[in-house]
């Protein structure tokens, strides 16, 4: 036995010293991967693009499940009863009356307050006022706190519906009038372990920004708010309901935090499971109703392009890669942005696990009866967790309502191509300084000229100071375009900016004199600088959102790699033109987005605004710079 | 033609063994039985009876393994053992739980007290003693309890008073696992645990026989190591097999009762003081 395994042994690693055969192993594997770097870095961003084409595919992703055993979803009877929804309905009826008198927040405020408060359940108003560069934003929160009737009071649960809908120009009537019915129908209950808190915000994200940081003791400096009268324990899940339509035929489930913060993913796979079983409601993600359901309406609800044969459109992964893709572009719309996709993303930094449960508009068959019975079984689960949701996972790509994939396999996509910006930064690096060069030998064998390797310094320094300089520059960028006169007059500003961000780099052109005679030049040690530097970020925004990092990555990738300068002046032109397209084309392109942006870092500080600024131009400009630069 | 032959002779041959096992098991039992009747006529030599219940499991999804100790109290109690006799360790309170629908009470069998199911009986009741509560359910004093190894201080409803003529019922039920179960999350006790301390009780002359029953996840591990004599011991499932619940209750929202310990109870229910 001993023998063969020697035998076998000997075959695969020859009968040399075995340390020896393994340092030359080791030399001969990085020499392969050194000459075969180009190859090599070809293959990492095929694999890579080829990877994030793969994600929505139905190859990937498993079926969700419960991961916390205290949960039990689904396994409560529900006492919402019609007379529950008839309550509802009086509470609507009178919502509407207030819209039709065009009631103002304050007004609205005091009167979901009044309802509380005939309830029997404490609760008051929340002035508030928040000065964006923009526009000021005030009104007035309503909020109640219903106290456990056995329970110490500790924890809470925070049950909200805000104001206006997130669909455009709705307001979320019916969804406030289903939180008052709530509020009627949970008193009747002792068996509630947590508190809840009840909110009405106003208007959209402002109300509860306005709210949440209050409660948990912040002080932003743009924010003037009335501290809050009634106090309860801290809150560990959150439950906000968007109900705009007269009647709805799905919920649709909206989870994605600021800053890319994604909740627990046990409370959608409670959610969920309760929604089929209990309320009988079909689920999906976001407003995204599957064309395969409603084969009438495929043209409007399918991303499938018109021109795509009808057989291919008719095959079942076809279809089913579609309705993937559409998820994960609108998830990768939100999280990329850092957009919070309802009021619920709010709350996630404060390490409260939210989602909001969106009533797709529908002329039927469901209503407060079917929203009402999924609260309820909803919270009897949020109402058996000894502890915040912790077992399921954080990161996690939800593909459809019943589907996810976990981290491995997403974050590889960006990894790799991360990982193939820095070879080819290390490459450049090992360029810049090594070159074959003919030596000549001394005076005896004048006819024998070899190539030999030579290194020459590089100029880290120069390198340094630009990559500092085109970061600061950023900085400076960022603080100019958040000025509340720019922000204000950004329709005329932002044409005259990237007009000066083109020419700026051309004019300190003539700084970039050659260092010195025999040291590399300096665009290749930029180069190699710049590259590993987006490696750098795009690895360690990875970890923190995902879909930042991998729209970094797939953007940049290419462009950066194959950043070079050229001795032809046309040729120059062309590049530079690319990369400062490419870099500062948003100024002058993407105004509402930009302007967007930055009404999200002045009311949430989300950080998309600065990354752009201080992070991807930069990054872009160092390339453009590598483009113009002496050869 | 002669392979269903031998087919049929295997299948003969197996349920023979079978059989043959099952009698076996029947003999060791009624051996026990019979070997321990050496001075009275009606089986074992024992002049008083004792049970020491535990439920090592708290928080209010574990609810069925409170119900499972309770419903085991019930039955020993109604069947005669008297409240000084039993030693009732239960982790937590189920039935003042905050989340419980019915305040007080604790049901075995779904329904409560709102079904139509009318055999579903509140095992909480109006007189039951928790000898050992919360957190005083623990490894230390279980053990302490067992060998009799008490503090001085410790009152009497606490301590097992058993002598060389107890015959005592242990039961235990929580979340377990091969040869170790469960304390309330926080610490575990293993089969040579309970062998040794069974061990010493026996030096102590401090039992006539023991009944032991364990309602866990691969229960039967846990008395695979006792070597002391006078010991018959069940439980709920073997190396590797898990326990399951009984059957959920709609109301609490979580299961009420365990499978094995279900079909006891459901047996027991028949047997009154009077029975053979």
């Amino acid at each position: 036995m001993h023998a063969i395994r020697q035998r076998i042994r000997n075959v695969l690693r020859g009968n040399g010293d075995r340390n020896a055969t393994r340092l030359q192993r080791r030399r001969a594997l990085g020499t392969l991967i050194w000459s075969r770097l180009p190859e090599l870095r070809l293959l990492l961003l095929l694999v890579g693009f080829a990877w994030i084409l793969l994600i929505p595919s139905p190859l990937l992703g498993q079926s969700t499940f419960i991961d916390e055993n205290a949960l039990h979803p689904g396994q409560v009877n529900t006492y919402w009863n019609w007379g529950d929804v008839h309550q509802a309905d009086l509470y609507l009826a009178q919502l509407e009356q207030l819209r039709d008198q065009n009631a103002t927040s304050k007004q609205i405020a005091a009167h979901v307050s009044e309802e509380f408060r005939k309830l029997g359940i404490p609760s008051a108003t929340q002035d508030y006022v928040y000065q964006t560069s923009q526009e000021s934003y005030n009104g007035t929160n309503a909020y109640a706190v219903f106290s456990s009737p056995r329970g110490s009071g500790a924890e809470a649960t925070l049950i909200s519906a805000p104001w206006l809908s997130h669909t455009e120009d709705a307001l979320n009537l019916r969804g406030v009038a289903t939180v008052l019915a709530l509020a009627a129908f949970l008193k009747g209950y002792s068996l509630w372990a947590k508190d809840f808190i009840f909110v009405i915000s106003s208007g959209q994200l402002d109300g509860m920004q306005a709210f949440i940081t209050t409660y948990y003791g912040e002080e932003p400096s743009n924010l003037i708010a009335e501290p809050l009268t009634l106090p309860s324990g801290v809150i560990w899940v959150a439950l906000n309901i968007d109900y705009p339509g007269h009647s709805f035929s799905h919920l649709g489930i909206f989870f994605e935090g600021i800053n890319g913060r994604l909740p627990n993913q046990d409370l959608h796979n409670s959610v969920q499971l309760i929604s089929r079983h209990t309320g009988g409601v079909p689920v999906v993600l976001y407003d995204h109703l599957d064309p395969r359901d409603q084969p009438w309406r495929e043209a409007e609800l399918s991303i499938i392009p018109s021109w795509v044969p009808a057989s291919l459109k008719k095959m079942s992964f076809v279809q089913e890669y579609a309705y993937r893709a559409k998820n994960l572009v609108r998830h990768v719309g939100y999280q990329a942005r850092g957009k919070a996709s309802g009021v619920h993303g709010l709350l996630h930094r404060f390490r409260i696990d939210a989602i909001t449960l969106y009533a797709v508009p529908a002329t039927g068959p469901h209503g407060f009866h079917a929203i009402g019975r999924i609260m309820e079984s909803s919270l009897r689960t949020i109402n058996n967790l000894l502890e915040r949701l912790h077992a399921s996972f954080f990161f996690y790509l939800l593909v459809n309502a019943t589907t996810f994939l976990k981290i491995g396999f997403f974050l590889p996509a960006a990894i790799i191509l991360s990982v193939a910006m820095m070879f080819s930064g290390l490459y450049e690096w090992i360029n810049a300084a090594w070159y074959k060069t003919v030596v000549p030998r001394s005076e005896e064998k004048t006819e024998t000229t070899e190539l030999t390797w030579v290194e020459r310094p590089r100029p880290v320094l120069d390198a340094l100071l630009v990559i500092g300089a085109t970061h600061t520059a950023g900085v400076g960028l960022f603080y100019f375009i958040t000025l509340p006169a720019v922000v204000v007059n950004h329709r005329i500003i932002s044409p005259v900016l990237f007009i000066i961000s083109l020419l700026l780099p051309l004019a300190a052109l003539p700084l970039f004199k050659q260092t010195s005679p025999g040291a590399s030049p300096l665009w290749q040690v930029l180069k190699a600088f710049n590259l590993c530097l987006a490696s750098t970020v795009v690895s360690v925004t990875c970890v923190l959102n995902f879909s930042l990092a991998c729209t970094t990555a797939a953007t940049l990738s290419i462009p950066l790699i194959f950043s070079s300068p050229s001795t032809s002046l046309p040729l120059k032109v062309v590049k530079y033109a690319f990369y400062m397209l490419l870099g500062f084309g948003w100024m002058v392109f993407a105004t509402e987005e930009v302007r967007s942006a930055i009404w999200h870092w002045e009311l949430m500080g989300i950080w998309f605004a600065p990354f752009i600024c201080i992070v991807y131009t930069p990054l872009v400009l160092q390339a453009a710079l590598v483009s113009i630069l002496p050869l | 033609m002669h392979l269903p032959v031998s087919l049929l002779s295997l299948c003969f041959l197996t349920l023979a063994s079978l059989s043959a096992a099952s009698q076996a098991a029947q003999d060791r039992a009624t051996t026990f039985f019979t070997s321990n009747a050496q001075h009275s006529p009606s089986g074992s030599g024992h002049t008083n009876n004792w049970a020491v219940l535990v439920c090592t499991s708290r928080y209010w999804f574990n609810y069925r393994h409170m119900a499972n100790a309770l419903g085991m109290y019930r039955t020993v109690k109604r069947l005669g053992i008297p409240d000084s006799n039993i030693i009732l360790m239960l982790s937590d309170d189920a039935a003042c739980n905050t989340r419980n629908k019915f305040p007080g009470c604790v049901f075995a069998s779904a329904g409560g007290k709102a079904g139509k199911d009318s055999s579903s009986l509140d095992l909480y009741g109006d007189n039951i003693e928790v000898d050992y509560r919360g957190y005083e359910v623990t490894v230390e004093n279980f053990l302490r309890v067992l060998t009799g190894r008490v503090p001085p201080s410790l009152p009497r409803s606490k301590r097992l008073l058993t002598n060389d003529r107890s015959n005592i019922f242990i039961y235990m039920t929580g979340h377990g696992g091969n040869e170790f179960l469960k304390f309330q999350d926080d610490e575990e006790i293993s089969a040579f645990d309970i062998a040794d301390a069974f061990e010493q009780m026996w030096q102590k002359k401090r039992y006539n026989e023991i009944l032991f029953m364990i309602d866990t996840c691969q229960a039967n591990t846990m008395y695979s190591k006792f070597y002391s004599p006078n010991i018959l011991a069940t439980g709920s499932s073997e190396l590797d097999e898990k326990s399951y619940s009984f059957e959920n209750d709609n109301d609490l929202g979580i299961a009420v009762i365990d499978s094995f310990t279900h079909y006891v109870l459901q047996f027991m229910e028949n047997i009154n003081k009077t029975s053979q």
